[in-house]
């Protein structure tokens, strides 16, 4: 549910990434905090295990700027990718305005990404929401990585993108794709406010 | 102590609640984590993170609640050594809301719990009903200010679009 303040001309709204276990989520919003400018963003928080997997979830707050006259500001969520964390995902996706499905990319982990891509409608349709709604953007992630240990973006794409959503390609740790991605489902987010379809209970 | 509201009829509400229970911050979110009105925050601390971790910590205690107890906790307290935290939930028909407050020995938890309460009351009489708004927020051409502002953003632009649906 965007969050449109008309008084102060401010709109915000909440972007999850999504995605199994180890699939680059978090990774996504390192690389985003270590390029965007100190006065465009905030404290970056991560609630994560001793080894460092989200337990809970990663939250960056951006500033996009002006856009037609409206301050927007994005937060940007990750949720913990691990089968186990089944709940912490559900109250984390709670409210989204729009959802980045980071993939996996290597071939053993076909299973998970399908197991998590099914997780996610799942979850969306348990909070009343249909999945075929809310934007989404699939990224393949980990495509650097040697040509024998990948799919080809082609098959990801038979495989996940049944929806003929924006699919990138990436490489979460050194850039490529991640930027991309973000105005992807920026645009996304916002089209559907231009439209008028999600300025939701909080809009005044 | 000057409240700061998206939602207007929430304002007057909040600012009794601030001054009668003499907290140092109020924060009103919706479980989603997005901000309806805050007072008491400085520069030091964002309130966008507040909201994530106020959502999560009540999200967590719901949880908890249910897990041990059969049914979701409603409040949560926390007592530091100089401040205290208390965290509670408003049902409106505006939906439901997340109030999270910080407060010193200017106040005690008593104090807080009662003034709540009337808060809870008050925020309930004064919400309106929940609207789904049709109206378009942004102007159609709103692309080219998104497209400036991210790759100002990164300091580039960037062209990995496998297809772009």
């Amino acid at each position: 549910m965007s969050l449109v303040n008309y008084a102060t001309r401010e709109i915000t709204c909440k972007i999850v990434y999504y995605g199994p276990g180890r699939s680059g989520k978090t990774t996504n919003l390192h690389y985003i905090y270590g390029q965007v400018p100190d006065d465009r963003k905030g404290k970056m928080v991560s609630l994560a295990t001793q080894t460092d997997r989200t337990l809970f979830f990663d939250f960056l707050p951006l500033d996009l700027g002006q856009i037609s006259g409206f301050t927007t500001k994005f937060q940007l969520y990750t949720v913990p990718g691990q089968v186990y964390y089944q709940t912490t995902r559900k109250l984390v996706l709670q409210g989204a305005d729009g959802v980045v499905f980071v993939a996996d990319s290597q071939k053993r982990q076909l299973e998970e990404n399908v197991e998590s891509l099914q997780d996610l409608h799942h979850n969306l349709a348990e909070q009343g929401v249909d999945a075929r709604t809310v934007p989404l953007v699939l990224q393949y992630n980990k495509q650097d990585l040697p040509a024998e240990l990948v799919h080809s973006t082609a098959d990801l794409s038979d495989a996940l993108n049944f929806r003929g959503v924006p699919e990138f390609s990436a490489d979460a740790l050194h850039g490529p794709g991640v930027f991309e991605t973000l105005r992807s489902i920026s645009e996304l987010v916002l089209k559907r406010l231009s439209a008028g379809a999600s300025a939701g209970a909080g809009a005044r | 102590m000057k409240i700061a509201a998206v939602e207007s009829w929430v304002e007057q509400p909040l600012q009794s609640f601030v001054d009668d229970a003499r907290v140092r911050i109020a924060l009103l979110l919706h479980p989603s984590g997005q901000v309806v009105a805050q007072a008491g925050f400085t520069r030091r601390m964002d309130v966008m993170t507040a909201c994530a971790l106020a959502a999560a910590s009540h999200a967590t205690s719901r949880e908890l609640g249910r897990y041990v107890d059969g049914k979701p906790f409603r409040g949560l307290h926390y007592a530091g050594p100089d401040k205290q935290l208390f965290l509670g939930t408003i049902d409106t028909r505006a939906g439901g809301f997340i109030c999270l407050t910080v407060f010193d020995d200017e106040s005690s938890l008593g104090l807080v719990r009662m003034y709540f309460e009337d808060f809870s009351r008050d925020l309930a009489a004064a919400a309106p009903a929940a609207t789904e708004t049709g109206t378009p927020v942004l102007a159609v051409d709103f692309e080219a200010d998104l497209n400036k502002n991210l790759a100002m953003l990164f300091g580039r632009g960037g062209d990995v679009i496998i297809r772009n649906a």
